[in-house]
Formats: structure tokens, C-alpha cells, sequence
């Protein structure tokens, strides 16, 4: 591998077709619907309840309570929040539910639990609730959706010979990164519709948050997205440039990253250790994005960055050395 | 002369399968180089090979002097028709073409132009915007010679160029190869051998992943001595004596019957003239000279004269394969 064979023109130029012609190409238009339709559904089974609730508010006392209708949103969503934060199991959860005095003796009594309140109470509270039970369910959801964009960078071409036509015309390096890079943009663009078509219909029609606490979290959200889909992509490319089937590249791609998870979950009931195998993708990082601590996000985000650029050498250098 | 390619000990292997086994030869410049071989010779693999789209298991490419190890020294400057590769089916040929030139280094505008000029040379202009899944096979593969004659490459490979079009188009891809002789050294390769000998002026046959001959076409075909003839009419035997009295004629034999099938006389029988120049001060012109002027003095109209043995005879003859068994068309 030689980074001086790399060309930024040629990178951006690629990256610019490769995300230009996504869409035409199949795979761009099947990602779009899945993301759109995952998550609007999501944003719909979170938002539909505050909306029936605001309904019946306005039906019994005739006027609406924010105040009120954000508490409600605050208690239904704490303890969803513990869960899928990883700071509270289900047994507790469950136990909490029937001593409640008893537990609230623990939280106030365990460190850690002082600590998971607070960064429930950040996502609750000092941020627009809605939008960060979203965000969660999104953190969660969709590394499994992005392989269905990213599945196909390199693959189809492999096996189609396709690529002859370009190797000639510019090294390997740049193929590779430009394709990464297109599709990348791709995907961001997507979050970006998505969280603006989320963020612009809990401003002008729910009404539960200023305008800019809404826009400033939904930003973030954003962010999280975009940088979140990069180690994924990366993962994408290793495999796809490493098989000649873009079927096979996307049944790998959803073994590898739905694997990792449920190994790590039903391994790590048998064996403590086995939990540490989330960290070979970014599962064991990535809730951690939504962190109040700056420190930790930072933390996340670089740890994903990381993650893209050891998955993107990976890849570099078996495209490099491969037939094609 | 220089050479614009030169293989070395180059073999490659797929599993247990070795496609190439040690082939070393060179390609002059400015020359069309014709690769001849049967189904599964190598030959795309070592078009393959050249362009770097394959490592070889051993050996060297190098084309204008540069190992095409480092390909990228060679952008611009080598190009290639593909023989199986497919275009992105649902992008316009045009945008296809523009970002190939975008590539390298040319400007929208100009990259438009320029696309547009090729596309006029091969007859596609009129479809520049069309999707490449909307073309019949024969505008793709238009389209594929196109794409490797875009910008001013010095060494151009073209793996089968003209299969799958018809008389016309193949014929219009031909005169361009030979257009481009001036400005290109051009390898070509072709399951039409008649194709090869009219247009290449070398030659390299593979079989079974080796090298089993190469020269320059015109070497090999006068080497063996012989020459095709077509007659007004088939000779009588004193005739005939009269002609092996000639010096330097060794034999004459005909390759063709004298009447058709409905018994009608052929308008030219075709005979095998074997010449021997082992005696000193005889060389091929005078005896091919005095054989033309003794059929003359007969009243025999000769119709047609080919020097040497035409390429499908000697493909047969390296190969053991006839050569209409070798390619798939």
C-alpha cells in the first residue's frame, strides 16, 4: 500500500458518481425505503402515544399541558431508558417495579446508579425526551439497515468485471476510498431527511419543546447517525471487497454485524467475558454518543473513527492484492 | 525496433489450474499484434495479466518500459477492451464516458466533447444519452471499443473486438484499429483468423497456456514455402509435368474439385504449390514469376495468388485444433 498513489480528485470524483448513481443502481433506493420506513416507524410508535395522550388531555380538560404530558414522558421513558442504556437489567427493572421504595433507597444509595440517572435524566429532561428515545432506538436499529446500501461497493462489480473499465484509469486506492466515500454521503444524506422530517414534525405539530433545544439536539442526533453508519460502511467494504457475490456480501454483512451482538448478549449470559466480543464493532461504544459527558461522546466518536479507519485498511489491502 | 510490450516468464495459476506457463515474448511498436489461440488458451488472462486486473504467479509485463506492477505510471497512456467486463446498466453512456475522462484530468466541457467525438467514430452518438441496458450487444460492445479508444492511449488490447457485431460494424472497428496504427501499438485478440491476417501484421499463438509460436505474420505464413493458387480451369497431366519441370516448383496438388455439386466447372480451382529453394541463385519471386508466365503461355487465367501458407494452416498445424472449433463466437 502506497498513500502517494492516492489521488483526492480521483477519490472525490468516484465517490461523487458512486453516490450520484446509488440510487439508479438498486441499492441506494432499497436503503432509502428501509431507512425511511424504519425510521418514521419508530418516530411514529414513540410520538403516537404523547399524541393520544395530548388528544385526551385536550378532550377532558380542554386545553393542553406540556408540563404534564413531558412528566408522563419522563416516567414511561426512564426506565426503558436504563434498559437500553445497559444500566439496569431486566430482573432489576422488573424488581424496582415491585419495591418501589426499596429501590429508590438503592439509587439513591449506588454510584452507579447516581450515574445512570443521570444520563437518563440528560435524555430526558435537559434534552427533548422524544426525540432522544428516537435517537436511541436509531442508534440501535439502524447499523443493521446501512448493509443494505453498503453491501454492494465493490462486489457487483468484481463479479461483473465492471471494474476493468476504471483500472486503468486510476489506481485501486481510489476506487476503494471513493466508493467508501459515496456511499458514506449517501447515508448521511439519508439521516439527514429522516431526522429533519422527525425533528420539523415535533416543532410545528407536537409542540412539546423550544425550537432551539429541538434543532440543537436534533443536530446532534444527526451527527451520532452519520458518524455511527462510518465503522459499519467499513465493515461493509472489508466484506465486499473480499467476496465476488453481492448476495453473499449481504448475508455476510448481516451475519457479521448482527452476529457480533448476539453472541456478545447470549455468550455473556454463560460468560462474563463473552460480553467483550460487542466491542469488535461498535455496540459496546456507540449508546455512549448520547452521553451528557462530553468526554464520553468524544470518546465514542473517536472510537468509531477508529474503528472505520482499521476496517477501511483491512479492506484497502485485500482490494489491493485481490484479482479483479 | 523498440518494443511497446515485452512479457517475461509470465505464467499464472487459478488453484490447480495453470493458465499461463511461462509465455515470454515482445510486441513492436506501432504494430497490430494479433493473439491467436483455442478456447481456454490464456489469451484474455494475458490481456488480464498486462493490464494488472490479475497478479501474475510469475514473470514480468512491462509496457512502454514500465512494469505494470505499478500500472498507475501508465495512466493515460494504456487502454483496454475487456472482453467480458459489463457497463453500469442504468447510468447514460454518456455520463459513463464524461467521468472516464473527468478521470483524467479533462474538464466537463472538454470531457464532453471528447466523448462525443469517439462516440461519433464508432456510430453512437445519436444514443450518447441512453442507458447502456437499453443498447443491443452489438452498440455495447461499439460502446467498449469507444471507451478504449478515448484520449490518446499509446498501447490499446482489444480482446475479441469484433465478435458479436455484424460484417459492417466489424469491418468499421477494423478500419479504425488500422487508423489508429499511426498514433498506437494495438494487440487484438480474435477468433477470426482470416481477421488476424488481414489486419495484424504480428502474431502469437497459445495453446494450452503456452506460447507455441510468434513472429510477425508475414514471417511465418512466407517461412513455409508454399503459395495457394486459383486456376481458370483444373490443368491437364501434361500440363502439370510441364509446370514441375520448372525450377524450383517441388509440387503441385489440388484443394479443390474442378466442379461444383450440380457438376457445373468452379470458376477457379484452388492447387498447393510447394516450392523448393534448397538450389542456389533460385529464389521465391522468380520461381512464382515463371510459374504465372508458363500458365499464361497454357491459356490458364490465374485468379488468385496467395505467397505462403495462410494462417489457419499453420494455426492447425502448432494448435493440432481447427480453428473453427477453437472460439466461441
Amino acid at each position: 500500500m502506497n498513500p502517494k498513489t492516492l489521488n483526492a480528485r480521483h477519490i472525490w470524483l468516484i465517490g461523487l458518481h458512486w453516490g450520484r448513481h446509488a440510487v439508479r443502481g438498486g441499492a441506494g433506493l432499497v436503503y432509502l425505503m428501509i431507512a425511511l420506513v424504519f425510521g418514521l416507524s419508530v418516530a411514529h410508535m414513540v410520538i403516537m402515544p404523547v399524541e393520544q395522550l395530548m388528544t385526551a388531555q385536550q378532550r377532558e380538560m380542554g386545553t393542553k399541558d406540556p408540563e404534564i404530558i413531558r412528566g408522563t414522558i419522563v416516567a414511561v421513558g426512564q426506565p426503558i431508558l436504563r434498559f437500553v442504556l445497559g444500566l439496569r437489567s431486566m430482573e432489576d427493572l422488573t424488581r424496582e417495579n415491585d419495591v418501589p421504595e426499596r429501590s429508590k433507597a438503592q439509587s439513591t444509595a449506588g454510584g452507579d446508579t447516581a450515574r445512570a440517572d443521570r444520563w437518563t435524566n440528560f435524555l430526558l429532561e435537559k434534552r427533548p425526551a422524544l426525540l432522544s428515545l428516537i435517537f436511541l432506538v436509531l442508534v440501535f436499529g439502524m447499523p443493521f439497515a446501512i448493509s443494505f446500501l453498503a453491501f454492494n461497493q465493490v462486489t457487483g462489480d468484481i463479479q461483473s468485471h465492471g471494474l476493468r473499465y476504471l483500472l486503468l484509469r486510476t489506481e485501486r486506492g481510489n476506487i476503494y476510498f471513493g466508493r467508501f466515500l459515496g456511499t458514506a454521503a449517501f447515508s448521511t444524506a439519508v439521516m439527514a431527511v429522516l431526522i429533519a422530517t422527525i425533528t420539523l414534525y415535533l416543532g410545528l405539530r407536537i409542540r412539546l419543546y423550544p425550537a432551539g433545544a429541538l434543532a440543537g439536539w436534533a443536530l446532534h442526533g444527526f451527527l451520532v447517525l452519520a458518524i455511527l453508519m462510518l465503522p459499519y460502511i467499513a465493515v461493509c467494504s472489508i466484506l465486499s471487497a473480499s467476496v465476488d457475490s453481492p448476495f453473499l456480501s449481504l448475508v455476510l454483512a448481516k451475519l457479521v454485524i448482527g452476529g457480533v451482538l448476539l453472541f456478545s448478549i447470549l455468550g455473556g449470559l454463560k460468560w462474563e467475558t463473552m460480553k467483550l466480543v460487542r466491542y469488535a464493532l461498535p455496540w459496546g461504544w456507540q449508546n455512549h454518543l448520547l452521553h451528557p459527558d462530553p468526554s464520553h461522546w468524544l470518546g465514542a466518536a473517536l472510537a468509531c473513527v477508529l474503528y472505520t479507519g482499521v476496517f477501511l485498511l483491512l479492506g484497502y489491502a485485500r482490494f489491493e492484492t485481490r484479482d479483479l | 525496433m523498440t518494443h511497446a510490450v515485452s512479457i517475461k516468464g509470465l505464467s499464472k495459476r487459478f488453484g490447480r489450474t495453470q493458465a499461463l506457463h511461462e509465455v515470454s515474448f515482445e510486441v513492436p511498436s506501432r504494430s497490430i499484434f494479433g493473439l491467436l489461440g483455442p478456447n481456454g488458451a490464456g489469451k484474455t488472462t494475458l490481456f488480464s495479466l498486462t493490464a494488472n486486473f490479475l497478479k501474475a504467479s510469475a514473470g514480468t509485463v512491462e509496457v512502454l518500459g514500465i512494469d505494470t506492477r505499478y500500472i498507475s505510471r501508465l495512466q493515460g497512456r494504456l487502454s483496454i477492451l475487456p472482453q467480458d467486463a459489463e457497463f453500469q446498466r442504468n447510468v447514460p453512456i454518456l455520463d459513463q464516458l464524461v467521468f472516464f475522462r473527468r478521470l483524467a484530468g479533462r474538464t466537463k466541457q472538454q470531457a464532453h466533447e471528447e466523448v462525443l467525438h469517439t462516440l461519433d467514430m464508432v456510430g453512437l452518438q445519436a444514443v450518447a444519452k441512453r442507458r447502456v441496458s437499453s443498447l443491443s450487444h452489438g452498440m455495447i460492445k461499439r460502446l467498449g471499443v469507444a471507451q478504449a479508444f478515448l484520449g490518446h492511449p499509446e498501447v490499446i488490447l482489444l480482446d475479441e473486438p469484433t465478435s458479436g457485431l455484424d460484417p459492417a460494424n466489424a469491418r468499421q472497428v477494423r478500419d479504425l484499429v488500422r487508423q489508429l496504427q499511426e498514433r498506437a501499438t494495438i494487440l487484438v485478440s480474435s477468433h477470426n483468423l482470416a481477421e488476424i491476417q488481414d489486419l495484424c501484421d504480428h502474431v502469437a499463438i497459445l495453446d494450452h497456456g503456452r506460447l507455441v509460436l510468434a513472429g510477425s505474420v508475414d514471417a511465418i505464413t512466407r517461412s513455409r514455402r508454399e503459395c495457394h493458387l486459383g486456376l481458370s480451369r483444373a490443368l491437364q497431366n501434361g500440363e502439370l509435368e510441364r509446370l514441375l519441370a520448372l525450377p524450383g516448383l517441388r509440387s503441385i496438388e489440388p484443394t479443390s474439385a474442378a466442379t461444383g455439386r450440380s457438376g457445373h466447372p468452379l470458376r477457379s480451382v484452388e492447387y498447393l504449390v510447394k516450392l523448393d529453394l534448397s538450389a542456389a541463385g533460385i529464389d521465391q519471386d522468380t520461381v512464382i514469376a515463371a510459374l504465372l508466365r508458363t500458365l499464361l503461355d497454357l491459356g490458364i487465367t490465374p485468379r488468385k495468388l496467395t505467397e505462403g501458407r495462410s494462417l489457419e494452416s499453420q494455426f492447425l498445424e502448432v494448435t493440432g485444433h481447427p480453428p473453427q472449433f477453437t472460439e466461441q463466437t
